[in-house]
Order: C-alpha cells, then structure tokens, then sequence
C-alpha cells in the first residue's frame, strides 16, 4: 500500500506546540509521603486483617463484658472453675475461674486493660524513646556519650526497688502501673533509634542532604527518622507484649491492678498456676493474647513496609 | 581507640558509681528493716539487733563505709541467709543462670539469625510467614506458660527429659529451650526486616554485578548490615538472660540469680540487693560498650569518638 | 516406625537419667531406706540460737535435739534430757542428761545448752528469736541490754545437770524446750569457723537422728543417718534425699515421675486428690482472721465489727476458696492445747455465722455512730496467692451481704506490716502462728499495749484475765480464765477469726511414719521409714 507522495504536502509538517519544562511534569497524580503511606498501607492485606482484628478485639473488649449477665467480679461459689466444654445451666460461655467469675468476660475485660497499657507503652515508647534515641545519635560526640550514660543509669537502678517505692506514695492501680512503666519502658527503643541514627547518619544520602544545605530539623523528619522506622515498629511489636508481660510480672509479686480488676497477664499469672488441673483458664487469655500479638504483627510489617520510603512506588 | 577506651572506661565507673549510689538511697527507704522475723520481733529487740548491724546509724554514714568496703571488693554479708557471704551468694546462684542463659541465646541467635534471613530471602512465600508466626509466638506465649507446657508435656505426660532439677546436662534442655524462645522471636524479626532493607540497596546490586556469589553476597554484605538492631537489642537481652530469670528458674527448680535478686528486694536483704545490683550493672555497663565498638567493626561507617571532631 | 524411634529415645533417656542418678557410686539397694523430699525454699541458716524460719526449723528438728522432742502426738518427750525435776512452785526445772553423743563422739553437756542459750541472748548475735528465752529470768534483761550475762537463769551444776530458773509458773516450758532455740551447741565448735558457723555440712555438728551430709546452697541437701545418736536403733531412714523446689506445680510433676515421694501442694490440687489416701492435710497452730483497727470510726463500734464477722461464711472458704484450712472457732485454732487437754474442746466454738443478723447490727451500729451509709472500706491485704483468693472473695461477699464496698489494697508484706504498725489500715487481713503448744501464744496479742495488738482493741477484764494467767500457777484456774478471755474477746470482736491454716501434702503410699507437727518444727523423720515400694 504504497503512499501517494504527492498527498504530501508541507503543511502537515507543523511543529508541535511544545510548553516549557512539560517533559519534566509527572503524569500520575503527585502524592505526598505519607499519601503514598497511606495507599500503600490499604492495599496491603495482611495489614489490615491485623487493624480490622485489633478493632474487633477493641470492640469486644468494650461490648463483650456486657454481652451476658455476669460482670468481672460476680462470683458463684457453687459453680467453680467450670470449663467451657462441660454442659451446665447458666451462660457461661468460657466456662469460669477459680471463685466462678466468668471467664468470657473476665478475658474481655482483661482484653481492654491490656490494650490500654499496650497503647501507654506505644505511645510512650514513640514519643519518649525516639525522641530520646533520635537525638542521641544524630547530635553524636559528647552529647550521646552523656545521654547514653544517663540511659545505662535508669537501667542499672533495680525497677522493683524503684516500684515498690512508687507505691507507697500511689495507690496500686493502673495509673502507678504507667508510671512504672514510663520509667525505663522506652530503653530499648531509644538504643535502637540511636544505634540506626549512628548508622544512616554516614549514608550517602544523608550527607548529600547536609551538603545541599538541609537543617537539623529537616534532616530529621525528612531523611532520618523515615528510614529508621522498620526497626521502630518491630520494637514497637515488643514492647507491647514486654509491657502486658511486665504488668503480669507487677501481679505475680503483687503489686499490679486492685483485684478484682483483671487483665490478660493477671489472667494468664492465674492460670498458670493450674495449668495442669484446668487448662482452659490459661490457655483462653494466652489464645486472646496471641491473637492480639499476632495482629499487632500484620499490622506492624503492614506499616514498615508502607513507612519504608525505599520502598515507594 | 585508646583514648576513647579510656574515656569510656572512666564513664563506666562514674556510672556504676551513680547506680550505685542512687540504689542505696532508694532501698533504705523501702519499708520495714532487713530483719526477717519482723513481725513478731519485740519492738525493743528490734532495736537492738538494728543497732549491732549498724543499721541505726545515719545514712551518709553507712553510704559511705558501704562504698569503702565496695572499693576494696567487699560486698558484704547476707541479711537473710545468715551472714553468708553475698559473693558466693551472687557467684552460686551465676554460674547456674549463665549455663542457661548462654544456651538459651547461642540456640536462639543461630535459630533466629536463620529464620530471619530464609525469610527475607523468599519474602512473601509460606516460608515466611511461617517464620513470622513462629516468631510472633515466641513474644506472645509467655516464657512462663511455655515453660510450664514443656516441663509438664515433655517432662511428665512424654518423660523424655527430667521435669525440673539441676542435675545435668539433660536438665538444662527444657529451660533452655523455653527461653530462647524470645531470642529467636526477636533476632528473626530484626533480621528479617534489616535484610529486607540491605538487600534493595546499590552495594548489593553492585556486589552482584561482580559477580559475587550469592552466599557470598548474603553473608558479607547483607547479613552483616542487617546486625546493627539485633546486636543493640541482644546486650541487655543476654545480660538479662546470664542473670536469670525469676520464673523460668521457678519453674525449673533452678538455682539461679532471678529469684535471688526478687527476694533481696522483697525481704530488704540490703546488702544482697547492692550485690546484685552492682554486678548486674557491672554486666550492663560492659556489654553496651562492647555493642558500641561492634558498630565499628559491622560498619566502619560508624565512628562513635565524636562525629564532630 | 516413628513410635519405635520415640520408645528407643525414651529408652536411652532414661537410661541416661538412671545413670546420673547413681552417678555417686551406690547401688540402689532395695533395702535401702531413702526418702526424697522437697523443700520450698533455701534453709537460711542452722545456727539454732539465730535461725528464724520454718525450713530451718525442719531440718535442725532432725539433725539435733534438745532436752525434750515433741512426739507423733505432739506431747514433749525427753530426748537428751532422761528426766526433770521441777520444784513446788513451778518456777525452778533441774534436767538430768542422758549419755548422749555429738557426732563427733564428743558427749553433749548441760553446758551446751548453758552456752547456747546464753549465746542466743547476747545481744551480738543478733538473734531475732531470742525472746522465746524470755520466760528465763534475766533473759530478757540481758537481750535488751538491761541486765546481766550471769543473772540468766540457766546453770549447769554437772556436766549433766542442767538448772533452769524461770520468771513464772508457765506450763508450757517442756515444750519450749523443744524449739529450735532451745538446742544445745558446741562452744568449740562455734568458735571454730565464726561467722561461717553452720553454713556448710562440715561447719557444725549434730546430735540428733540425722546428719547433714550435704548441701548444695540453694538446690538441694542430703541427710543420712547418725550413728552417734542415742536413740539410733529407733531410726530407720538412711538417707533423705531434699530438693529445693519452689513452684507447687513443679513439685506435682517431680511426685509424678517419681523424684520425689512427698511434696507440698496447694489447695487447687485437693478436688484432683480429695479421694486419694495419698492427699495428707496437716493442721497447723495458725490463724487467719480479719484485724479491724478500732481506731476508725466505724470498727469503733462493735455492732459493726461483730456485723463483719457474722456475715461471713467460713466454712465456704475453707472447702471451696483455699481449701487448706478449717473454719475458725475462735482466736485459738484447733489445734492447741492447756492443761494437757485440747484447748477447743473445752472452749467450744464462740464463732456465730448469720447474714440477718449481721444486716441488722451493720444498721444499728450506723445508727449509733449516727451515720446513714457504710463508707467504702479498704481492706490491707497479703501478696500471696492462697490469700489473695481469700481476699477476693470476702470483698464480694461482704458487698453481698452487708452492702459494704471494699476495696483491696495489697502491697509488700513488709510495708503491710510498717502500716500495721503504725495503725495506718481500716481492716486487715492477718494471721498469726503459735510459738508454742499453749492458747497464751495467741490470746496475750489482744492485751492492751501489746506492740501486736495492731488493732488497739482494749478490755480491762481482758487484760487483767490475761495477766493473771501469765503467773498463775493454778493451771486448772488458768485453762478456764484463758476460755473467759477469749470469750470476752469474740463477743466484743476485737477481731473477725476466719480460718485455721493446713498444710497440704502429697504422699507415695509406702511413706510411713512421719510425724508432723502444728507448731515448732514441721516435720519429725526419726520414725519415718519406707515400705511397699
């Protein structure tokens, strides 16, 4: 099929319009760091079975108290550590403890007292322990010596001398529990922070950053603490279980929550004393506990991987 | 290098000198007296006996004979267990904590680093997040109640290996095993994730591009790097470890350093708790100035003696 | 196949196991007697004029003797000493010694008690069980520095005469004699190692039906049978074999795979073994009760106090809460004597139970307080598990019953004790356990003034009922004074008995013979011996 060249004619030979710095424009729509998070966090599946199972275990610990007739502290004594596959009248649907308090509600009501020093020693951790280990590392030189000093002193002072003191001013109960926690929770975080600080802070980027003029602030929020954040959350995912475990550990000498009151490490201190009698009343709150863990998990690896700017697409 | 061996040994002894010092401040004021028949001592007695122990004295001054008998390596006499010797005590109850601590965290490093690389090499594969689950179980079982599965599973309902006691080798197994738990469950993650970073960057293209074999590549590059947060997280870890752990040695019926550190405090045991404190620190102290010279040697990138210098 | 390789495992393990245990080079004749034990925790020290705890207790128990040794049925009988002479009016006690030999072969002399005994009153040596000695005249004058070393009142006029001059007519001194303070020791050997004293197996000796042989600090000890002792033929055991062990749990799993043949257990383990023959419950002389302090407003008034004690159930928290206990039945638990005869039985039990009753007084005593609501009550507690149930059971049932809110406060049992002391509490939960076989261990604690009676309850009949007995040597008058007080004490609820304490023990069936005690030391093994296995 041969062309008539003839049909050629100049005039189609226009030049195209052409707009300055148009090559330069990215067609698909700009998104911002954490716009791109944010898209990268919801299509990631595992990350949100991990949110919707936290939310749920939320809800549950909220609702799930109310769901029958019994609270946290009604005992029976005639219907003692009952378990949940005996047939028996009465709604105990996870059968009960040792004073028979219904062990349904006691785990979500236990749930709800763990998310919460959960969420206290996240916060306090992201707060405190970045922060803390952010600027050790970064500022460096005498500055890190003197902080890292400080850290290995807090650490060094035995915590149980120090909490059993804080209790003779405190009334034993959640707020002493936070206290004690708020002490030295954040270490090992802010060693963490620290330890990549010290390493990204010699990168290649870092210094063409610091070259082209960026200040400290800058230099923080833009390049540093981005990239250290895998490691931040998967200390974030143990700090959580350290900090239940730790109330747990505050319970087991006696000087946790105000009994009746219970959480998922109270509830697991009590079972397993009779773990080889009644199974199920450790084996419940443990299920619970990991459940929470393992959505804490998903969830964390969801977010590093949607946090992790060498990651972006 | 020398100099700044020097500094920060001097930093350690301002440091032990300063837990130290705070320690005993805050443990006099704990309740009640080191005197273990205190409720039904008589009053008067009470007295008395404080007096021969010195206790009645002003606290400056106990403060600073105890730091005269500290420098010269004396720790002093139990309270409790009769005037023994809190040295032996410390030693004693050491040598059974550090067995299990250092097998706990050989099998669990080795485990961990493995789990942690396999998983980041085939990321996304069932090899992975069966790595994942097992190391999230690791931190969410308690070692309590994992300790008391094995010791009744294994021990009793299996008797494969001995429930409890302190015997032998075999003895150590369960505990060990209990423990190392979470240090797999941590090492794996850190790993896990570092290695996932490491490996997407330009030094690793390179690495390959010359024709490194993968092996190579994994262990002189990639692993290395990916140790930065592990090797931070292990020092307080391991030292926790080698000294003990209350309920594991419950469990166990092992003669270690968790329990006796708990019952100084919870009897005012004073001179025990500055023991073990002061040892403990002692342990603390030198294991993070090793983790700060291991940055160097993993990643000569990073110079500790004044980035400003 | 793989059952093969499990079975052939198993196999090699165990043989393993078997071969560690004779590691020590002895056959495991079957006609050798050993016991296997557990202890709950490290003894803290065998120095018997300092030694404070029960583990010590135990042991010392088995490895010397004093001049009596509490039998199976818990009556003072004479061991080192052959017989007493006691003087008309009761205050002067002459013990004749039997030939009776130390390990080393040395023979034991009054003098070792003398010595002993005056050691452990020396202020120096900083004994905190001292004043057990102080029914001795001039014991407690020179403990507390007042007095003098040679105004005490124990001599020995022979090496085998020992004279013991007392402040008062007590009745129950031959079973202090049986306590572990009351033990004789060796001025040589004392000396010889100081400090270290009784700290290792080879730093003491002993004159009792067993030796140490053995003691690795913290894990375990062995004591085998002394061939020195008098009585040896009676002593049949030749080895008891003791592991440190702290957990209950932990102890269950060594009962069951055969490393120990007794054990302690807690009351969660009783419905599992309630139709064993293998579940032992010893009684113990310790009481647990509710301390109101009388210094509140509201525990001021009697009705209220007396409203607590009715509404509670004891009987519900000793078979269904811990299980290790028998309701109370007053201040003195069941298991004391006076007078050579059960101290309960002629007593009776002052305890009254009844909710109606209890809502009723709770309303009349508000109103005579003229207060419209109970207030919210703290109650100081103990950290311990067993206690801990306790605890939160009675909250819930005192808020059933009288309405009452209660709040649990638990802290460190020693700062429960500084508040106690100070009389910083509303309610406490406290227990006491007897020193000796006698109610005046449990009831002098409630006299007014007394540093224990935490509570400030105060009585003037009490007091005066309490101080007579003390001195009087009418011991038929004394047992009946003692019920009047202990009477007035529970109809005026100084405070709220709830339940006697037991120990729980898991026993193989071919154990026989321990004799196990209620107050003093817990176990005796010189009777003890292995048969059926």
């Amino acid at each position: 099929m041969a062309m008539n060249t003839d049909q050629l004619s100049p005039e189609l030979f226009q030049p195209a319009e052409r707009e300055q710095g148009a090559e330069e424009a990215v067609s698909r729509k700009r998104l911002s760091y954490w716009q791109d998070v944010r898209r990268r966090f919801v299509s990631n599946k595992g990350a949100m079975i991990g949110l919707l199972l936290i939310v749920i275990i939320g809800v549950m610990s909220l609702v799930g108290p109310l769901m029958n007739d019994f609270t946290y502290s009604d005992q029976n004594t005639d219907m003692m550590n009952i378990s949940p596959f005996e047939k028996i009248e009465g709604d105990y649907w996870l059968g009960t403890d040792h004073l028979g308090r219904d062990l349904w509600t006691r785990i979500w009501y236990g749930a709800g007292i763990s998310l919460l020093i959960a969420i206290i020693a996240a916060s306090l951790d992201l707060v405190v322990g970045v922060t803390y280990g952010a600027i050790s590392g970064y500022m460096g030189g005498k500055v890190d010596d003197w902080m890292q000093r400080l850290v290995e002193v807090l650490v060094g002072v035995p915590q149980l001398v120090v909490i059993i003191l804080l209790l003779i001013w405190l009334e034993p109960g959640i707020f002493a529990i936070a206290l004690a926690l708020a002490l030295t929770g954040w270490v090992n975080m802010s060693r963490i922070v620290r330890a990549q600080m010290l390493k990204l802070k010699s990168q290649e980027y870092v210094l063409a950053a610091r070259t082209l003029g960026a200040n400290t602030r800058r230099m923080l929020t833009k390049h540093m603490i981005p990239n250290v954040m895998g490691p931040v959350i998967i200390t974030l995912m143990f700090t959580i279980p350290n900090a239940i475990f730790f109330e747990a550990f505050l319970g087991f000498i006696g000087l946790g929550l105000r009994p009746p009151q219970a959480s998922l490490g109270v509830l697991l201190n009590d079972g397993y004393q009779m773990l080889q009698l009644y199974p199920y009343q450790c084996l419940l709150p443990a299920t619970v506990l990991s459940l929470l863990m393992f959505s804490f998990n998903l969830l964390g690896d969801g977010l590093r991987d949607a946090l992790d700017p060498k990651l972006r697409q | 290098m020398g100099r700044f061996v020097l500094k920060r040994l001097i930093y350690m002894v301002i440091t032990l000198w300063l837990i130290a010092t705070i320690t005993f401040f805050l443990m006099h004021n704990l309740p009640g007296s080191p005197l273990q028949n205190e409720e039904k001592l008589p009053p008067e007695l009470k007295e008395i006996i404080l007096k021969e122990y010195g206790l009645d004295k002003p606290l400056p001054v106990q403060y600073v004979n105890y730091l005269g008998n500290l420098i010269t390596g004396d720790l002093g006499n139990s309270y409790k267990y009769d005037g023994r010797k809190v040295t032996d005590m410390i030693m004693d109850g050491f040598s059974a904590s550090a067995t299990l601590g250092v097998q706990a965290i050989s099998f669990g490093v080795v485990v961990g680093l493995i789990l942690g690389c396999v998983a980041a090499l085939r990321r996304g594969t069932w090899i992975d997040s069966g790595a994942t689950v097992l190391s999230v179980l690791g931190v969410s079982i308690p070692s309590f109640v994992l300790g008391a599965l094995l010791s009744y599973y294994v021990g009793v309902e299996l008797q494969w290996l001995p429930p409890a006691l302190w015997e032998g080798w075999e003895y150590t197994i369960l505990p060990s095993l209990a423990l190392s738990f979470l240090v797999i469950a941590q090492i794996a993650r850190y790993v896990r994730t570092e290695m996932l970073e490491v490996l997407g960057q330009d030094y690793i293209k390179t690495a390959k591009a010359k024709g490194l074999g993968r092996p190579a590549v994994i262990i002189r590059h990639a692993l290395r790097n990916a140790l930065i947060p592990a090797i931070t997280i292990m020092a307080p870890l391991t030292v926790a470890l080698l000294t003990g752990t209350l309920v594991i040695e419950q469990i166990f019926a092992i003669p270690g350093m968790g329990y006796m550190f708990v019952d100084s405090i919870q009897t005012n045991d004073f001179t025990a708790i500055m023991g073990v404190t002061m040892f403990y620190s002692f342990l603390l102290v030198v294991s993070i100035f090793i983790v700060d010279i291991l940055y160097g040697i993993i990643d000569p990138r990073i110079r500790l003696t004044g980035a400003k210098e | 196949m793989g059952k093969k390789f499990t079975m052939t495992l198993a196999l090699l393990l165990v043989a393993s196991m078997v071969l560690t245990a004779c590691g020590g080079g002895q056959s495991a004749g079957g006609d050798k007697q050993v016991l296997n034990i557990t202890e709950t925790g490290e003894p803290p020290g065998l120095d018997s004029a300092v030694t404070t705890d029960q583990i010590s207790f135990d042991i010392l128990n088995n490895v010397t003797e004093g001049l009596y040794r509490v039998d199976k049925n818990n009556q003072p009988q004479p061991a080192i000493a052959k017989d007493v002479e006691i003087s008309k009016d009761k205050k002067t006690y002459t013990f004749k010694l039997r030939d009776a030999k130390w390990s080393d072969g040395k023979p034991v002399k009054a003098q070792d008690f003398e010595y002993a005994w005056k050691r452990a009153l020396d202020p120096k040596s900083k004994s905190q069980y001292a004043y057990i000695l102080y029914p001795i005249k001039g014991a407690e004058e020179y403990n507390t520095d007042k007095g003098d070393k040679k105004d005490v009142g124990v001599k020995a006029l022979d090496d085998k005469t020992l004279e013991v001059k007392l402040n008062d007519p007590i009745p129950y001194f031959l079973t202090l004699t049986t306590f572990a303070t009351y033990r004789p020791q060796r001025e040589d050997i004392v000396e010889k190692h100081g400090k270290e004293y009784a700290q290792d197996p080879d730093k003491m000796v002993y004159n009792g039906p067993f030796v140490m042989s053995e003691w690795k600090h913290k894990k375990s000890f062995q004591l085998k049978k002394n061939d020195k002792y008098w009585d040896k033929d009676a002593v049949k055991l030749d080895e008891i074999n003791a592991n440190i062990v702290k957990e209950t749990s932990t102890e269950v799993n060594l009962y069951n795979t055969k490393k120990a043949d007794v054990i302690n257990v807690n009351g969660e383990f009783v419905d599992k073994y309630k139709d064993s023959k293998e579940l032992v419950k010893v009684p113990e002389a310790s009481n647990f009760y509710f301390q109101f302090n009388t210094k509140e407003k509201v525990f001021s008034n009697e009705k209220i106090r007396k409203a607590f004690s009715l509404a509670i159930e004891r009987k519900t928290i000793t078979e269904k809460v811990t299980k290790d206990g028998v309701p109370a039945q007053g201040i003195v638990p069941i298991t004391l004597d006076v007078n050579g005869k059960n101290y309960r039985e002629q007593a009776g039990n002052m305890i009254e139970e009844d909710e109606e009753k209890a809502k009723k007084l709770l309303e009349e005593g508000l109103e005579e307080l003229d207060m419209d609501k109970m207030p919210s009550i703290e109650l100081l507690g103990y950290d311990r598990e067993n206690a801990k149930k306790t605890q939160e059971y009675m909250k819930e049932r005192l808020k059933n019953v009288l309405g009452v809110n209660v709040e649990i406060k638990i802290v460190p049992f020693k700062q429960k004790l500084d508040l106690e002391n100070a009389g910083d509490f509303q309610l406490s939960f406290a227990g006491w356990g007897a020193d000796y076989n006698d109610p005046m261990t449990f009831l002098e604690l409630w006299v007014t003034g007394n540093p224990y009676n935490r509570g400030d309850w105060s009585n003037k009949e009490y007091d005066k009922l309490i101080k007579k007995s003390q001195t009087n040597a009418d011991y038929e008058e004394r047992a009946k004074d003692l019920i009047k007080a202990e009477k007035i004490a529970m109809d005026e609820a100084a405070l709220a008995p709830l339940y006697d304490r037991q120990r729980l023990k898991l026993q193989k069936p071919y154990v026989k013979g321990i004799a196990r005690h209620p107050f003093g030391a817990d176990n005796t093994y010189k009777w003890a011996y292995i048969e059926g296995k």
